[in-house]
C-alpha cells in the first residue's frame, strides 16, 4: 500500500454537511419568515382573492411584462456577448464590462432618473426623434418604459453571464475553428451554443423572476394602476391594510408561479460538467472576427454602449453640481463628511454581506449530497433561488415577527440587514459561480482523484486558480447589491446614522434635490470603484500565467 | 425543574432590561426626512436634551406607514416611547391597535385649520395637499379641480399611488370629499392627464418632476416655500384650487408600553413650543402646529391660502378607505 | 503480483459487458491490444478505480485493492493526452504527483529539477502546458508518473502520435522503471512498443 497523504477537509462530510446545513438554514429562514405571516393571519379568504378581477389582471400583466422583458433582454444580450467574445481586445472593453456589471446594482431611483432624462418626454432621445423623425411617436410611460427599464437593468447582466460562458468554451475546439476558418454559423452551432445552453435556462429564470418581482420601476414608468405587479399588491396589503393573511396569500401566488419556473429549469438539470473545459480561455483569433462582421459588431457594440451609458451620463450631469458642492473645501466638513460616513457605514454592511453570500454560495454549490439523494439536491438548488421569489417585505416582516424579542435597534439590526442582504444576493452569486465551479472536466477530475488532490487541496490547486475572476465578480455583485439596498435597512429601522441609500432618501424627503443627485452619483462612483477593485483582485492569476508561459500561441497551434 | 430555569433566565435578562432603560433615554420612532440632517430632528433633539437632561434617540423607519407597522409588529414589547410622524390617514388604525397612551397634555397652543380634540394624538405640523407646477412650463395652471379634470389631455400631471403613498391617499380623499359618489367618474376623466402614478412622492418629485417630465405634480401647498427660501427660486408654485384643499395633520403619540411616560409627555408638551416648532417651517416644509408669530418665515406669507379646508374624520377614512381604493382601481383600470 | 480475476463491467448506456482475467508478475509488463472500442481504456479505468466494476477482484501482492478509492491504489496512470492541469505550470503539475498539496521537501524539489533535466526539459519548470509541444507534455506526464513512485504503471497509449525521438526517450525511461521492479499494464497497438516493453501480450 502506498503511504497516504490525507488532504485537509477531504472527509466526505465536509463536502456534504456545511453546504446542506446552510441551504437548509436559508430555506428554513425563508419559509419561517413567510410562515410567520400566515400564523399571524386570522383567516384566509382564498376564494375572495381568486375571484378578484383586479388580481387576475395583475397576475396576467405581471407575467406578460416579465415575459417581454426577458425576451428582449436575452435577444439583446446574445449578440452583445458574441461580439464581445469575438473582439477580445479593444480600447475601453474592460470599462464596458465594468459598466455592464454595474447596471444591475444601480439603485432604482437613480437609474430611473437617468432613463427618464434620455427616453422621457423631455429626454434627449425623444427630442432627437422629434427633430429627425417627427412621424414617430414615442411614449416612455406604459409597457414600453417598463420593458425598457428592465432591459436596461438585466440585458447587461445576461450578456455578462453569457460572455463568461462563451469565454469558457473549450479552447481545443476554438483552435480547430481557428484553423479551419469556419464561419459564424458553424461557430455558433459547434462552439457557442453548447457553451451557452447550460447557463441559459438559469439566466432566463433569474431575469424573469427579477422582472416578475419588480416594483418601483413598474409603478414609476407604468403610467397607472393598470400596470401593477403582485408585489405592489403585497406592499399595499402589508403596509396600508395590515392584512398579513392577504399578503401571505399573494406571496404564495408569487411563490407558486416563480417556483414552478425554477422547478422546470432545474429539472432540466444544470449539469454543465458535460462541457469539457480543458483550459482557461486563451486569446485565440476567431475566424469570424474580420471584415463586414467587424463593422457590424462595432456598430452593435457602439449602440449598446450608448444604451448603457447615456442614462448613466445623465446621472453624472445631474449629480455633478451636488457632488462637487459636497466635496468642495467648504462642503467637506458638513455634507462631504456625512457622505463619507454614510459610505463607511454602507461598506461596513455591504462587504461582510458580499463575503457571506460568496462563501455560502461556494459551500452550497460545492456540496455533493450522497449519490441518488434527491431531496438533498433539491434543497441545495432551492436555497439558490428562494430568496429571490419570496418578497423581501414578506421575508423581513416575517423574520421581524420571529426575531422580535431579541432584536435591538442598533448593531444587531445592522448585522441582520447584512445577513438578509447576503441572502438576497445568493441567487446572483450562485448563478455566476455555478458554471465555473461545476464544469471541471472529467479528465481533470480523474487525474485529481488519482493524485489524491482532494478536499482543501482540490480547492486550492484546481478550483481557486480557475475561480478567481468569477469569485471577484461575485463578491462585487454581492457587495454592490447590498450597497444599493434601501428596502431591507429601511424596514428594520436604522439608527440615525444613515447608509448611502438611506441618506439619498433623506435628502429627497427634505427637498435636497441637488444633494440627492450628488449622493446618487457618489453611490455610482463607489460601486464602479468597487467593481474595478474587485476586478483587479481577480486578475493576477491570468497575468502570471501569461508571464510564465512565453510564446503560447505559436506552439499551441503548431501541434494541435 | 421549570422554576430554576425561569429564574436563571430572569437573572440573565434583568440586567439587560435595566441597561436598556437607563433613566432619561427617550426612543422616538420617526420617518427619514424628519431625522435627517436637513430635517428638524437634530435641532429638536438638541433643544429638548438641553431642557430635560435626557437623551433622545431617533429610530428611522421608511415611512409613516412603517412606523405604525413596526408598532403593531412589536406590540407591547415596543422599544418606542413616542411615535412621531403618523398622520390623519393612519391615525384611526393606530388608535385601534390599543397600543397608545393618552397624552394628558395642554393643547391650547394648537393653531390648526380645524378644531382639534383628541386624547391620544398631538399634532406637530400640518399642510394642504396641492398640485405644484413649473411656472416656466405652465404659466396658466388650472384654477380648480374641475378645471384640471376638464383640461385637454396634453396637460400632464404626476400623482402618487394611494395604495403606497400618503399624498396619493390624500388626493383620493380630496376627490372624494369634493365629488362624493361622482369621484370615480371624475377619476376616469382625469386618467388621460396622468402621466404616471409613482410609488412614492420622492420617486415622482426627483425622477420625473425635477427632470421636467410633466409641469405639475401632486405635492404639498408648502413645497414652494422651500424652493423660495432655500433654492431662492419662484419657479415652482402651488396651484390654488377653487374647491379648497385637503388637509393633512401630522401627529405624535405616547406609546402605552413605554416606561418613560413622564419624559414622553414632557416631549409632547415641548413639541407645542417655539423650541420645537420653529424648525418645522423650513426643515419639515410644513405649517407649524402653533402660532409662531414673527418667527414664521416670510415665504410662508406667499403661499396659497385655500378658501376651504377639505377634511374627513380619521374614523371615516379608516372605514371607507378599502372601498374608495377599490373604486379608484376600478375607475383607473377600466 | 497484480491479479485481475473475473473483473466485469457493463456500460449502462449500451449494455455491453466486458470481463477481464489476467495477472502480471512484479517488474513485468503486459501489453493489451485490440481495436479501438475493445475495452482497453475501460480496463485501465477499472484498475485505476475511475469506474466501479460489477463483479470480480483486483489484488496487488495478495491484498484486495478493488474497494479502494483511486487515490488509495498503488497505481499511476498515463493517458494518451489530457495528463496535465492546463492552468498550472510544469513543476506544479509534477509536484502535485508527489504531494497533493504541493508541500514538497527540498529533496523533492531537487528531484523535479533533475528529472526535468533528464527528459530534456531543463528550465521548463515554470512554463504552462499550453506552451509545450505534445511530446514535451508526455515527457512531463511520464516524469510525474515516475516521481510518484507507485509500483504499478497504467499506460493508455502513452506514446501514440509522438515523434520518433520522444518515443525513444520515453521507452528508455519506461524500460529503466521496469528494471527497477515497476509493474506495467500497457494498452497499445504499436508493434514496436510491445516488442520493446512487453513481456506478455493479451488481445481483447
Amino acid at each position: 500500500m502506498p503511504h497516504l497523504i490525507r488532504a485537509p477537509l477531504s472527509h466526505p462530510g465536509w463536502q456534504r454537511w456545511p453546504g446542506t446545513l446552510l441551504a437548509a438554514a436559508i430555506v428554513l429562514l425563508a419559509v419561517s419568515g413567510a410562515g410567520a405571516l400566515f400564523w399571524q393571519a386570522p383567516a384566509l379568504e382564498v376564494s375572495e382573492l381568486w375571484g378578484s378581477r383586479y388580481l387576475r389582471s395583475v397576475v396576467l400583466f405581471t407575467l406578460w411584462q416579465a415575459f417581454l422583458s426577458v425576451t428582449f433582454s436575452v435577444l439583446l444580450a446574445l449578440p452583445i456577448a458574441r461580439a464581445l467574445d469575438r473582439h477580445r481586445q479593444f480600447v475601453g472593453r474592460a470599462l464596458l464590462l465594468r459598466l455592464m456589471e454595474l447596471s444591475l446594482v444601480v439603485p432604482t431611483i437613480v437609474a430611473v432618473s437617468g432613463l427618464v432624462s434620455v427616453y422621457g418626454r423631455q429626454g434627449w432621445l425623444t427630442a432627437a426623434l422629434q427633430e429627425w423623425l417627427p412621424a414617430m411617436t414615442w411614449n416612455l410611460y406604459g409597457l414600453n418604459g417598463i420593458v425598457l427599464a428592465h432591459v436596461f437593468f438585466n440585458a447587461p447582466l445576461v450578456a455578462r453571464i453569457l460572455l463568461q460562458a462563451l469565454e469558457s468554451a473549450p479552447s481545443a475546439q476554438r483552435r480547430i475553428a481557428s484553423q479551419l476558418g469556419l464561419g459564424s454559423l458553424w461557430l455558433w452551432r459547434s462552439l457557442e451554443w453548447p457553451s451557452i445552453r447550460p447557463v441559459l435556462p438559469g439566466v432566463v429564470a433569474l431575469v424573469f423572476t427579477l422582472c416578475f418581482t419588480s416594483f418601483a420601476i413598474v409603478m414609476t414608468l407604468g403610467g397607472g394602476p393598470a400596470t401593477s405587479t403582485i408585489e405592489v399588491a403585497i406592499y399595499q396589503a402589508l403596509r396600508f391594510e395590515f392584512d398579513a393573511g392577504r399578503a401571505a396569500l399573494l406571496a404564495l401566488i408569487q411563490l407558486l408561479i416563480c417556483g414552478t419556473l425554477w422547478w422546470l429549469v432545474l429539472r432540466k438539470g444544470l449539469n454543465t460538467a458535460l462541457v469539457p473545459d480543458r483550459q482557461l480561455s486563451i486569446g485565440c483569433a476567431r475566424p469570424d472576427a474580420g471584415g463586414v462582421r467587424k463593422l457590424l459588431d462595432a456598430g452593435l457594440l457602439a449602440a449598446f454602449v450608448l444604451f448603457l451609458t447615456l442614462p448613466l451620463l445623465a446621472v453624472l450631469i445631474r449629480g455633478l453640481p451636488g457632488l462637487t458642492d459636497a466635496l468642495s473645501p467648504s462642503g467637506l466638513a458638513t455634507q462631504g463628511l456625512q457622505l463619507l460616513k454614510a459610505t463607511a457605514l454602507s461598506l461596513g454592511i455591504a462587504l461582510p454581506a458580499g463575503a457571506m453570500s460568496v462563501v455560502t454560495s461556494l459551500l452550497i454549490l460545492g456540496a455533493k449530497p450522497g449519490s441518488g439523494h434527491k431531496p438533498g439536491t433539491r434543497l441545495l438548488e432551492t436555497a439558490g433561488y428562494l430568496p429571490l421569489i419570496i418578497p423581501p417585505l414578506v421575508l423581513a416582516t416575517g423574520l421581524f415577527l420571529l426575531l422580535r424579542p431579541g432584536l435591538g435597534v442598533a448593531d444587531e439590526g445592522l448585522a441582520l440587514v447584512a445577513l438578509i442582504n447576503a441572502m438576497m444576493a445568493l441567487p446572483f452569486v450562485m448563478q455566476l459561480l455555478r458554471g465555473p465551479l461545476r464544469n471541471l472536466d472529467p479528465a481533470s477530475i480523474r487525474l485529481a482523484d488519482q493524485l489524491g488532490i482532494r478536499g482543501w487541496y482540490r480547492w486550492r490547486w484546481l478550483h481557486w486558480p480557475r475561480l478567481r475572476r468569477p469569485l471577484a465578480l461575485s463578491l462585487a455583485y454581492g457587495t454592490g447589491l447590498s450597497l444599493g439596498d434601501f428596502g431591507v435597512i429601511a424596514l428594520f429601522g436604522s439608527p440615525s446614522a444613515p447608509t448611502l441609500p438611506v441618506l439619498l432618501y433623506q435628502q429627497l424627503g427634505s427637498y435636497q434635490i441637488d444633494a440627492a443627485a450628488g449622493t446618487g452619483l457618489w453611490l455610482m462612483i463607489v460601486l464602479l470603484a468597487l467593481f474595478g477593485l474587485f476586478n483587479l483582485v481577480g486578475r493576477p492569476s491570468t497575468k502570471t500565467q501569461r508571464l510564465k508561459g512565453p510564446k503560447p500561441l505559436q506552439l499551441e497551434t503548431s501541434d494541435a | 425543574m421549570r422554576f430554576p430555569t425561569a429564574r436563571l433566565l430572569l437573572a440573565l435578562l434583568l440586567p439587560l432590561a435595566a441597561s436598556a432603560q437607563t433613566a432619561g433615554e427617550l426612543t422616538v420612532y420617526t420617518y427619514p426626512s424628519f431625522a435627517s440632517d436637513w430635517g428638524p430632528g437634530p435641532a429638536v433633539k438638541e433643544a429638548f436634551e438641553q431642557q430635560c437632561s435626557c437623551q433622545v434617540n431617533f429610530v428611522v423607519l421608511e415611512s409613516s406607514g412603517d412606523i405604525l407597522q413596526r408598532l403593531r409588529l412589536e406590540g407591547d414589547s415596543s422599544e418606542a416611547d413616542v411615535v412621531l410622524g403618523l398622520d390623519t390617514g393612519t391615525m384611526d388604525t393606530a388608535r385601534k391597535t390599543g397600543l397608545l397612551a393618552s397624552h394628558q397634555i395642554d393643547t391650547t397652543a394648537l393653531e390648526l385649520p380645524i378644531a382639534w380634540a383628541d386624547d391620544l394624538f398631538v399634532p406637530f405640523d400640518w399642510g394642504y395637499f396641492a398640485f405644484v407646477y413649473d411656472t416656466e412650463k405652465l404659466p396658466n395652471p388650472p384654477a380648480s379641480l374641475d378645471g384640471l379634470i376638464a383640461a385637454p389631455d396634453d396637460l400632464k400631471i404626476i400623482i402618487q399611488d394611494p395604495r403606497t403613498s400618503t399624498p396619493g391617499l390624500g388626493l383620493l380623499l380630496w376627490m372624494r370629499h369634493v365629488y362624493g359618489d361622482q369621484a370615480p367618474e371624475k377619476w376616469a376623466q382625469l386618467k388621460g392627464k396622468i402621466l404616471t402614478t409613482t410609488k412614492s412622492w420622492s420617486d415622482g418629485y426627483f425622477s420625473l418632476f425635477m427632470n421636467g417630465e410633466a409641469p405639475m405634480i401632486l405635492s404639498y401647498s408648502t413645497s414652494p416655500a422651500y424652493h423660495m427660501a432655500i433654492d431662492k427660486t419662484e419657479r415652482y408654485q402651488a396651484a390654488n384650487f377653487a374647491e379648497g384643499h385637503y388637509l393633512q395633520v401630522e401627529v405624535a403619540a405616547l406609546v402605552g408600553s413605554s416606561d418613560q411616560k413622564a419624559l414622553g409627555r414632557e416631549f409632547l408638551q415641548f413639541m407645542l413650543t417655539d423650541g420645537f416648532q420653529r424648525h418645522i417651517p423650513l426643515k419639515n416644509v410644513m405649517y407649524p402646529a402653533i402660532d409662531l408669530g414673527p418667527e414664521l418665515p416670510e415665504v410662508f406669507d406667499r403661499l396659497i391660502t385655500p378658501n376651504q379646508t377639505r377634511y374627513f374624520e380619521p374614523a371615516k377614512v379608516a372605514d371607507n378607505r378599502r372601498a374608495w381604493l377599490d373604486e379608484w382601481l376600478d375607475a383607473m383600470t377600466r | 503480483m497484480l491479479e485481475v480475476r473475473n473483473l466485469t463491467f457493463t456500460y449502462p448506456s449500451n449494455d455491453r459487458t466486458w470481463c477481464f482475467d489476467f495477472q502480471v508478475d512484479r517488474g513485468q509488463c503486459i501489453a493489451i491490444d485490440g481495436p479501438s472500442g475493445s475495452g482497453k481504456s475501460t480496463l485501465l479505468s477499472l484498475l485505476a478505480g475511475f469506474l466501479p466494476p460489477a463483479d470480480g477482484t483486483i489484488t496487488w501482492l495478495g491484498q484486495t485493492v478493488d474497494q479502494l478509492a483511486p487515490w488509495q491504489r498503488p497505481m499511476t496512470s498515463v493517458f494518451q493526452e489530457h495528463n496535465l492541469f492546463e492552468h498550472l505550470d510544469v513543476q506544479t503539475n509534477i509536484g502535485l504527483g508527489m504531494h497533493p498539496g504541493m508541500k514538497l521537501s527540498h529533496e523533492q524539489n531537487q528531484a523535479i529539477q533533475t528529472g526535468l533535466q533528464r527528459v530534456g526539459l531543463a528550465g521548463y519548470g515554470e512554463r504552462m502546458p499550453s506552451a509545450l509541444s505534445g511530446g514535451q507534455r508526455q515527457r512531463v506526464a511520464l516524469l510525474r508518473a515516475l516521481l510518484r513512485n507507485q509500483p504499478v504503471l497504467l499506460l493508455d497509449e502513452p506514446l501514440t502520435g509522438l515523434d520518433e525521438d520522444t518515443r525513444n526517450t520515453l521507452r528508455a525511461m519506461l524500460l529503466e522503471q521496469k528494471s527497477q521492479g515497476i509493474t506495467m499494464v500497457l494498452a497499445s497497438h504499436d508493434e514496436e512498443d510491445k516488442q520493446v516493453l512487453a513481456d506478455s501480450q493479451w488481445s481483447l
